[in-house]
C-alpha cells in the first residue's frame, strides 16, 4: 500500500544506497519494484556472465554508475588461462546504443581494449569516472582517447592493470585549459612518462586529490609535482633511483611539509631507504600506508617510518618488517583496522621473517583490527587461539602459510583447532582463507560456526568429500567458494544442487571432480553455467575414452539468467 | 626464479596415497622448486598478484650455495646515462670483476686502495643504501650486500 506519491517514495529511496538494501526494497511490492527500477543510480554486477547488457537496460534504464567483474578471483594467481573471457566491449556497445547517461564505470578482472575505451569516451557526454582494477588488453592509446574525449573526467584510476605502454603522449591529451581531475593513478604503467606533460597536467588540475605515479617519475620531478599540488590527499610515489643529490632531497622535504592534507601514501617501487625519512613529517596524519612494493627497503627503515604513524588505519607491508616490526606496529598503530603482510621470500627456504608471534602481537595491540591478510612460513594452533581471543571482531581473516600442508610447527598437529577458534570467536566473519595442514575437522568447524561467511578460499586442505559438504551445508550465506588442490569430488559437488542458487560461483581446480560429475550437475542445475577449463585444447575430453571418470583440472560454475555465453574460447567447455 | 610446489595435484596423479599418508610424506619433502614442470611454468603459488611477484623477482636475492641463482646488478659509469647489467655470480673475485668491467666500459678501473688521478674507481651501493669503495670486504660478503655498481671519476673519492 502506498500512502505517498511516487516522487516521495523515490526521494526516500535516494537515501538507500547499498545494493543489498535496494535489492530488498525492490521485492516489497510491484509499485516499489517499479519506482526502485527507475531510480537506481548504481548498478553492481558481480559476475558479468550472470546477466547481459540488454536485460540490464530493461531492468534499470536510468543508471549512472556500473560496476562489472569478470574473471574469477583465482585469475589473479595465473590459474585462469589467457583468453578465458570477461570482455567489456559488448557492454559498452550496448550502453552506447541505449540512452543511458553513463558517468562511472568500474571494472575488475575484465578484458578492455583500446576500441572499448575509444567507444566509451565518445558515447557518454557526462562520463566522469573510470576505475580499472586488474584488467588487461589495452594500451596507452586507449588512455589517450579517454583523456581527449571525456571533458568532465574526474577519476582515472588504474590499479594493477596490464597495460601496453606505447610511450605515447596520453598525458598531453587532457583538456588544455584546466581539468576536473580529482584522481589520477597510473602507477601500473611500465614505460617512460613525459614529465613535462605530467607537471603541466598537475598544475592545471586544481581539484586533484589523489595522484599515483609510476616507476618513471624521479625524485626531483616528484618534488616539483608535490609543490604544484600541496592539496594532495593520496600520493603514490613512483620509484627513484638513488639520488645523491641532496638539493633534490631538500626540495622534496620542503614540498612534503606543505602537503598538510596528505593521508595516504603508497608506491616506493625501487626506492632507496633514505628517501623514506623525507616523509616522516607527514606520517602522523597518515591513515593508509602501502609499502607492499618497497622490496628494496629493509625492516629497520620501515620501522623508523611506522613509528611516526600513530593514526594509521590500513597498513600493507612486506614481511621484511619482521616480528619486531610488527610489535612496533602493535604498539604504535592503535587505530589499525586492516593489515596485509606480503611475502618477500617466495622460495620458502629458511627466512622466517614473520611468524605467529607477529600475528599475536598485532592482535593484542590493535583493538580495532577487523581485516587481515598474512603470509608466513609457520603457524601454531596456540597462536591462532590467542588471536581469536584477542580479536573477535574479524570480518576478513586470510592466512597463507607458504608451504602447503604445513602443520603446527610446535606440535606437528593440523591447524584445525586454530582456525576453529577463529570462526567460533569471530561471529561477523565474512571472508576466510585457510592454509597449512588441515583435515575435514576444520570444515566441520567452519560449517558450524561461520554463519556469516560469504567467501571462502581453500588450498591444499581437507581429507574427504565430507569437508566440502560441511561447508556447503553449514554456511548459509556463502557466495563465493574457491578451492584448489584439495581432495573434494563429485559426491560433495552434487549433494545439494540448490545450494548453487544462493551462491554466485564455485571454483574447483586440481580436485577430485570428474567430467561425469560435472555433466550430471549441469543437467540437474540448468540455471548454472558449468565451465570446464582445459588449457590443453588438443586433448578435448569428449574425444578421450575415459569420458565420465576423467578428472577435471579446472571447473568454474556460476549462476546465470542468460544461459551459455557465446564468447568462450576453444579451451572452455560449457556443459 | 620459478615459484612452485612439489605437491602434485590429484588430477596429475591418479593413484593417490591416502590423505594422511600424503600429508606426512609431503611435509617431509620441503623443497619448493617443483619436480613438476607444469607447476614450474604456472607460478600459481603462493597466491600473490603478478605485479608483486615481478617486483620480488627483480629484487636482489641472498646468494645461496645454489646452482641456479644469479646476481644481476646495474652498473653505471659516471657521466653515462645508460647503464649495463652484470651477473656478479659469474665472477670468482674482485680481479675478474674489474677486468671484465674495464673491458665492458673500455677504460681502466681499479679498486679503492691504489687511487690515482688516472684510473676510474669502482664503488658499490650496499643494502643500507650507502655508497662504498669496492674491495674492502671479502668477496662472498660483498656479493651478499652489493645492490648496484658505479664507476666513478677518480677525483670524487
Amino acid at each position: 500500500m502506498n500512502y505517498f506519491p511516487d516522487e516521495v517514495v523515490e526521494h526516500v529511496f535516494d537515501f538507500v544506497t547499498s545494493h543489498k538494501d535496494r535489492n530488498s526494497i525492490s521485492l516489497v511490492c510491484k509499485s516499489w519494484f517499479k519506482i526502485e527500477r527507475y531510480s537506481r543510480q548504481n548498478v553492481f554486477i558481480g559476475n558479468c556472465y550472470s546477466i547481459n547488457p540488454e536485460r540490464l537496460l530493461r531492468r534499470f534504464p536510468c543508471f549512472k554508475s556500473l560496476t562489472l567483474k569478470g574473471k574469477p578471483h583465482f585469475a589473479d594467481f595465473n590459474l585462469v588461462p589467457h583468453g578465458w573471457g570477461g570482455f567489456v566491449q559488448p557492454w559498452i556497445e550496448a550502453l552506447a546504443r541505449s540512452r543511458v547517461g553513463l558517468e562511472e564505470l568500474r571494472l575488475k578482472r575484465m578484458v578492455v581494449t583500446d576500441e572499448s575505451l575509444e567507444l566509451l569516451s565518445r558515447s557518454f557526454v557526462n562520463f566522469k569516472s573510470l576505475v580499472l582494477v586488474s584488467c588487461e588488453g589495452f594500451s596507452t592509446d586507449g588512455l589517450a582517447s579517454i583523456a581527449s574525449n571525456c571533458r568532465h573526467l574526474r577519476d582515472l584510476d588504474l590499479q594493477e592493470n596490464e597495460i601496453d605502454d606505447h610511450r605515447g603522449q596520453w598525458l598531453s591529451c587532457f583538456p588544455e585549459a584546466y581539468t576536473s581531475l580529482v584522481t589520477l593513478n597510473f602507477a601500473c604503467l611500465e614505460g617512460e612518462t613525459n614529465l613535462v606533460a605530467l607537471e603541466r597536467l598537475v598544475a592545471r588540475s586544481p581539484n586533484l586529490r589523489s595522484l599515483k605515479l609510476n616507476r618513471a617519475v624521479p625524485l626531483d620531478a616528484l618534488a616539483r609535482l608535490m609543490a604544484c599540488a600541496p592539496q594532495i590527499v593520496d600520493l603514490g610515489v613512483g620509484s627513484y633511483e638513488d639520488e645523491q643529490d641532496s638539493e633534490s632531497c631538500l626540495k622534496l622535504q620542503a614540498a612534503i611539509r606543505k602537503c598538510t592534507s596528505l593521508r595516504s601514501l603508497s608506491g616506493f617501487l625501487e626506492a632507496a631507504p633514505h628517501c623514506l625519512s623525507a616523509f616522516h613529517p607527514v606520517c602522523h596524519n597518515l591513515t593508509y600506508l602501502n609499502l607492499s612494493y618497497a622490496a628494496e627497503i629493509n625492516g629497520s627503515h620501515l620501522i623508523r617510518l611506522i613509528e611516526h604513524c600513530k593514526k594509521l588505519q590500513r597498513l600493507w607491508i612486506l614481511d621484511s618488517i619482521g616480528d619486531k616490526g610488527l610489535e612496533v606496529v602493535a604498539s604504535t598503530c592503535k587505530e589499525l583496522q586492516e593489515l596485509r603482510v606480503f611475502p618477500t621470500d617466495l622460495q620458502g627456504g629458511g627466512n622466517t621473517a614473520v611468524t605467529e608471534d607477529g600475528l599475536v602481537a598485532i592482535s593484542a595491540g590493535c583493538p580495532k583490527l577487523h581485516s587481515i591478510l598474512y603470509f608466513c612460513q609457520q603457524m601454531t594452533n596456540a597462536a591462532l587461539i590467542t588471536v581469536a581471543k584477542n580479536c573477535p571482531n574479524f570480518i576478513r581473516f586470510r592466512l597463507c602459510i607458504l608451504e602447503p600442508h604445513k602443520p603446527d610447527h610446535v606440535t606437528s598437529q593440523p591447524l584445525d583447532e586454530g582456525f576453529g577458534a577463529i570462526v567460533q570467536a569471530c561471529k561477523n566473519l565474512k571472508r576466510l582463507s585457510v592454509s597449512g595442514l588441515l583435515t575435514d575437522q576444520v570444515f566441520l568447524y567452519i560449517g558450524m560456526f561461520a554463519t556469516q561467511l560469504e567467501m571462502l578460499s581453500i588450498a591444499f586442505a581437507g581429507d574427504t568429500d565430507k569437508g566440502m559438504l560441511y561447508v556447503l551445508n553449514g554456511c548459509k550465506k556463502m557466495r563465493k567458494l574457491e578451492i584448489r588442490d584439495s581432495p573434494f569430488g563429485d559426491t560433495a559437488l552434487l549433494a545439494d544442487v540448490n545450494k548453487y542458487v544462493t551462491m554466485r560461483s564455485l571454483w574447483m581446480s586440481s580436485c577430485e571432480v570428474t567430467l561425469g560429475g560435472c555433466k550430471r550437475l549441469a543437467q540437474k542445475a540448468p540455471w548454472l553455467n558449468v565451465e570446464i577449463i582445459n588449457e590443453n585444447d588438443n586433448n578435448r575430453m569428449e574425444e578421450n575414452g575415459y569420458e565420465g571418470r576423467q578428472k577435471v583440472d579446472k571447473m568454474y560454475l556460476y549462476r546465470t539468467v542468460v544461459g551459455t555465453r557465446v564468447d568462450a574460447p576453444p579451451f572452455v567447455w560449457i556443459l | 626464479m620459478e615459484i612452485c610446489n612439489s605437491y602434485s595435484s590429484s588430477s596429475v596423479d591418479s593413484t593417490n596415497p591416502s590423505p594422511s599418508e600424503s600429508s606426512v610424506n609431503l611435509s617431509l619433502s620441503l623443497t619448493f622448486p617443483s619436480t613438476s614442470p607444469q607447476r614450474a611454468r604456472k607460478q600459481d603459488w603462493p597466491p600473490i598478484k603478478p605485479r608483486l611477484r615481478d617486483t620480488l623477482k627483480g629484487r636482489r636475492r641472498l646468494l645461496q650455495r645454489d646452482y641456479d641463482t644469479c646476481l644481476f646488478v646495474k652498473v653505471y659509469m659516471e657521466g653515462v646515462p645508460i647503464g649495463r647489467k652484470l651477473d656478479l655470480s659469474t665472477f670468482s673475485g674482485y680481479e675478474s670483476l674489474l677486468e671484465n668491467l674495464s673491458h665492458m666500459f673500455n677504460t681502466s678501473i681499479i679498486c679503492g686502495n691504489h687511487r690515482d688521478r688516472k684510473h676510474h674507481v669502482l664503488t658499490y651501493q650496499d643494502t643500507d643504501g650507502d655508497w662504498m669503495m669496492v674491495g674492502d670486504i671479502p668477496w662472498e660478503m660483498f656479493l651478499e650486500t652489493v645492490r648496484r655498481l658505479k664507476i666513478t671519476k677518480p677525483e670524487r673519492c
